[in-house]
């Protein structure tokens, strides 16, 4: 069985513009503003916020793997060349333990919510710090992506169709 | 397939900071508007959900029972306003990167746009836009304010029905602009290191190992 879809267009898409970095908005800025709000929740003692990160980062969670799934057809669209083909490899490895890591925290945050919705363990805010850590680093990579090695731009995609890269 | 250089490129003002700025010219390698741009519009989208999900809260409440996980009304339209919040913070220096990069920008001449628009008018839409989407954001988010501590402050529904229809004609109005920001990235290639190499004629074999 073949999966048949729509013809490439200049940007070697079956779709108009990529897809992945529109859905990727919902992990990165509900990751980190869920850890955003729970320091603040606890610094500043407002734990009406603690509802608010719960929120945010459940959302991330549902939304990082709608983000792999367009992620992974994107790549395999993207033909990567030179140092991109690297960057493109560390990107998908770490975007699938991302989604790991935040089900994981998500699943430990429902508990802890369950128990007592009111306060926060420093351990579970230590292990913001390494999630808003490694969502940065995930970021710098997609950036690279796009901005440095222009992969599903149209100059690069007609260079590519060409033979000069 | 390099456009050769016009006399009147060497002239241009953005010529004046020639050493100062790399390859895709910012005077560093990766732009700052689009990561800002992750935040409000995913803080944007989520806050409207959120109220949105807080107004149908007698509709849903028994789904969330079923699916053992405990809600509260006023936790929903918290993250409505909360996030409104941060994104009307977020959005002044969402708008102050992306004019400092606009300014900086170099798109590849003679493109036409998947939507039919060229460069200049790509980027005039997408400035004013800006400006126009932070003065929604912030009339929004005083709105939102008004709801939540004066008008709605004892009701359960913190916001009103047409607050949640301006949000979503919002979201068509971000998914336009955001396609203009995408364009001038994509097809215009400003700051992408690749695309304005390949337009100065240099091999990205050579040039970007």
């Amino acid at each position: 069985m073949q999966l048949q879809l729509p013809p490439l267009n200049d940007h070697n898409l079956p779709w108009m513009d990529t897809i992945h970095p529109i859905v990727v908005h919902f992990v990165i800025a509900m990751a980190v503003i869920s850890v955003v709000f729970d320091l603040i929740a606890v610094v500043a003692r407002r734990p009406n916020l603690l509802e608010v990160s719960f929120w945010n980062l459940l959302f991330a969670t549902a939304a990082i793997f709608v983000a792999i799934i367009f992620g992974q057809v994107e790549a395999g669209l993207a033909d990567p060349y030179g140092g991109s083909r690297l960057i493109l490899n560390l990107h998908s490895t770490l975007g699938w333990c991302l989604a790991a890591i935040l089900s994981l925290l998500t699943g430990w945050r429902y508990v802890l919510r369950n128990r007592d919705p009111q306060s926060l363990p420093a351990s579970f805010l230590a292990a913001g710090g390494v999630l808003a850590l490694l969502v940065v680093i995930q970021v710098t990579l997609g950036n690279k992506l796009i901005w440095v090695y222009g992969l599903h731009t149209v100059p690069v995609v007609a260079a590519g169709r060409a033979g000069l890269i | 397939m390099a456009a050769p250089a016009l006399p009147s490129q060497a002239s241009a003002p953005i010529s004046q900071l020639a050493g100062w700025l790399g390859a895709n010219d910012l005077p560093y390698s990766l732009p700052i508007h689009p990561n800002l741009v992750h935040f409000t519009i995913g803080l944007f989208v989520i806050a409207i959900a959120f109220d949105i999900a807080g107004a149908l809260y007698p509709i849903e409440k028994r789904v969330f029972r079923f699916l053992a996980l405990p809600i509260t009304r006023a936790g929903f339209h918290d993250v409505g306003w909360y996030n409104l919040l941060a994104c009307a913070i977020v959005s002044f220096f969402t708008v102050a990167a992306g004019f400092f990069e606009m300014l900086l920008a170099v798109p590849i001449p003679g493109v036409t746009s998947s939507i039919g628009l060229q460069s200049m008018e790509t980027m005039l839409w997408h400035g004013v836009g800006g400006v126009v989407i932070l003065l929604a954001i912030i009339a929004m988010t005083v709105w939102r304010g008004y709801q939540r501590f004066v008008w709605r402050r004892d009701m359960g529904r913190q916001v009103q029905w047409l607050y949640l229809l301006v949000g979503l004609g919002l979201f068509l109005v971000l998914g336009l602009h955001g396609t203009l920001g995408a364009e001038l990235a994509a097809e215009f290639g400003v700051h992408i290191t690749a695309d304005q190499l390949l337009n100065s004629g240099a091999d990205l074999q050579t040039g970007l190992p």
